[in-house]
């Protein structure tokens, strides 16, 4: 193969071509690329990449600088639309089937070709660019061909050419007609063979496509693995609010949603707390917050809120020993919301406890729905907000780590309203045994039985 | 055994054991603490104990004096056939029961308020109260009324000597329901 020279802005060009490419998000898929060309000699050739190495844009590109540097200038590339390492198995006449195979004339210039390069995969963004790419190198601008307009078309060795032909790739439903096409396309290369071996005149050959026929999705693409995974997991959990004194973790957490409303002139206001709360874009200030053995409060500081200027939601959290139980439990006492120099103040400790060791956590802590937030009293600011927090998870004491610990649920298994059930069913099973207890015991009278005797006749008749 | 007993122990042995694994599966998991008395006390309504102790008041009363008929009126039909005059002379019943109408509203133990929480237990005890002495009450009277009737046969002046008795088997029934009063006195309705 003739030596050439390469020009030196092919690679920049070629990098930010294959950038803007990556930025558009497509997915990795691996084509094919077989390069042959009618001289050069065996010792030339590129060595083939490593099995299953997937050939990048810049190793591509070098392939091809090698593989241009030692060989004809005139190029015959073949861009089919589509193709894949499995068309060839598939087609290829490859189970002992040769006769079936689509792709003969494609192997018989494999095999008499001197050097051939194939590279099994190469990534579909860098495939699609073979034309710019080999544009660079040849410095010269592509010809789009058919078989018949190359007939006519008169070859010099000396002048660097570049014939692009365009295959298709078949899209019918069953195999027969893909077979079909790919049979077509490899009459057109084994034309294109014998017009160029007709002429004489030395090539380079490159059958190549656009994009993968199959793909084979081997990295995961999407947020979860291919492990399996709960619906509701795909989305971003964001960390729950820390609050820390001295370094160490006191206070967390967590809730999906923090709304509040505000009754403002016969209207209900709403505005959710949480994406100012929890996650990248937190703006939430904790300042005001402490914690010791006995008490708890964080508070959390927003600004420009439902119209106020400073708003503060404020959890008030304690635990004691109590002796009937035995244990320690902590109760999230008051839920006080501060705007603007006013106090809303809800009570929670009805509702809103747990041991002290663990975490409580509850689906919908709310003012009004299910309530577990009650206004402090009937003339209290209280009664014109509405709170509603959904999966709220708190806790702040014996916080180990920087996770919840073990969550005590609102929902127990047995309800009020099953135990009621199973009380009073109880009872009447209860009162009913009895009763088929003594039903069941009766006995008739048998003192005056005689089974020897005559049978009691009662005459219809009077 | 015959067929009574294997159910009864068999319901029995079902009835423990469900408690039994149940309860170790709480102690198991370290979750004992939801194992809460008071919390069932204080969320299950007081509607519900009032109605149970109302119910079991009437049912329970209803089911002595059916009980102290049976136990008469067989001796009636008995002894009735060699002597007709018993027959109306002995069918004396008591009956009593209270019943008291327990009104508010509410949701939670403030809004209830302790004094309702107690209204719903004692009209639960009352009833208790009521139903058990009516029924015991009943089986006595029955008792002994079959007694007097039986004897009534025999001799037509015993069946008044005989009467005494059954008075203090009534008395049984009043006591109860004086109990009963008492009970649901403190009882205050409303809000």
């Amino acid at each position: 193969m003739a030596d050439m020279k390469v020009p030196g802005r092919g690679c920049t060009a070629a990098l930010a071509v294959l950038l803007t490419f990556s930025a558009l998000g497509r997915c990795a898929e691996q084509v094919p690329l077989i390069m042959w060309s009618s001289e050069g000699s065996a010792t030339t050739s590129p060595s083939p990449p490593a099995a299953g190495h997937v050939v990048s844009g810049d190793q591509l590109e070098s392939y091809l600088r090698a593989a241009l540097s030692s060989s004809p200038h005139n190029v015959l590339l073949f861009m089919q639309e589509r193709l894949s390492v499995d068309d060839f198995t598939m087609y290829g006449g490859v189970f002992g089937n040769k006769q079936d195979s689509s792709f003969t004339n494609l192997e018989a210039a494999l095999q008499s070709s001197t050097t051939s390069l194939v590279l099994p995969a190469v990534d579909s963004l860098a495939t699609g660019e073979v034309t710019g790419l080999l544009q660079e190198q040849l410095d010269t601008s592509p010809l789009y061909m058919d078989p018949e307009t190359l007939a006519q078309l008169r070859l010099n060795a000396s002048v660097a050419t570049l014939l692009v032909f365009r295959l298709p790739y078949g899209t019918g439903v069953d195999m027969m007609s893909t077979k079909d096409v790919l049979s077509g396309n490899d009459d057109v290369i084994g034309q294109v063979m014998n017009i160029m071996n007709s002429q004489s005149v030395p090539y380079t050959a490159v059958y190549t496509a656009l994009s993968a026929s199959r793909t084979i999705e081997d990295v995961p693409l999407s947020l979860h693995s291919v492990g399996r995974s709960l619906l509701q997991s795909r989305q971003k959990i964001s960390p729950p609010v820390e609050f820390q004194e001295k370094g160490s973790t006191c206070i967390l957490l967590w809730a999906e949603n923090l709304n509040v409303e505000l009754l403002r002139s016969g209207k209900w206001e709403r505005h959710d707390l949480a994406p100012m709360t929890f996650g990248e874009s937190s703006r939430v200030k904790l300042s005001g917050s402490f914690c010791n053995a006995s008490h708890s409060r964080l508070v959390l500081n927003y600004e420009n809120v439902l119209n106020f200027r400073s708003f503060k939601l404020i959890f008030a959290m304690s635990q004691r020993h109590y002796k009937v139980s035995a244990r320690r439990w902590f109760t999230m006492d008051q839920v006080v919301l501060e705007y603007d120099g006013q106090k809303a103040t809800f009570n929670a400790s009805r509702y809103v406890y747990a041991p002290a060791e663990y975490s409580y956590r509850c689906e919908s802590v709310s003012s009004f729905r299910y309530a577990q937030l009650f206004p402090h009293s009937d003339k209290d600011r209280a009664n014109q907000w509405r709170l509603s927090f959904d999966d709220f998870q708190i806790q702040g004491f014996n916080v180990t780590g920087q996770d919840f610990s073990y969550a005590s649920d609102c929902a127990s298994f047995f309800t009020p309203g099953i135990w009621m059930g199973l009380f009073t069913s109880l009872l009447m099973v209860l009162i009913l045994t009895y009763g088929l207890h003594m039903i069941l015991q009766l006995r008739t009278m048998d003192r005056f039985d005689d089974p020897k005797g005559p049978a009691i006749s009662v005459p219809q008749t009077e | 055994m015959n067929g009574h007993a294997i159910l009864y122990t068999g319901v029995t042995l079902a009835f423990w054991s469900t408690i039994l694994i149940v309860g170790i599966c709480y102690t198991i998991f370290d979750l004992g603490f939801r194992f809460d008395v008071a919390w069932f006390l204080t969320e299950t309504s007081p509607f519900m104990w009032a109605n149970l102790g109302i119910g079991l008041a009437i049912s329970l009363s209803v089911v002595g004096a059916a009980w102290g008929i049976y136990i008469t009126g067989s001796s009636i039909i008995g002894g009735g056939v060699k002597a007709p005059r018993i027959k109306t002379k002995n069918l004396v019943r008591y009956f009593p029961y209270i019943a008291c109408i327990l009104n508010f509203s509410g949701t939670t133990p403030e809004t209830i308020g302790a004094r309702n929480y107690q209204a719903g237990y004692s009209m639960f005890g009352a009833g208790l109260t009521v139903g058990f002495s009516n029924l015991f009450c009943g089986i006595c009277v029955g008792i002994v009324g079959s007694g007097a009737a039986l004897a009534d046969a025999q001799n037509a002046s015993l069946f008044v000597k005989i009467l005494i008795v059954e008075i203090f088997g009534s008395a049984i029934g009043l006591f109860g329901v004086i109990v009963a009063i008492l009970q649901t006195s403190k009882v205050k309705m409303g809000d």
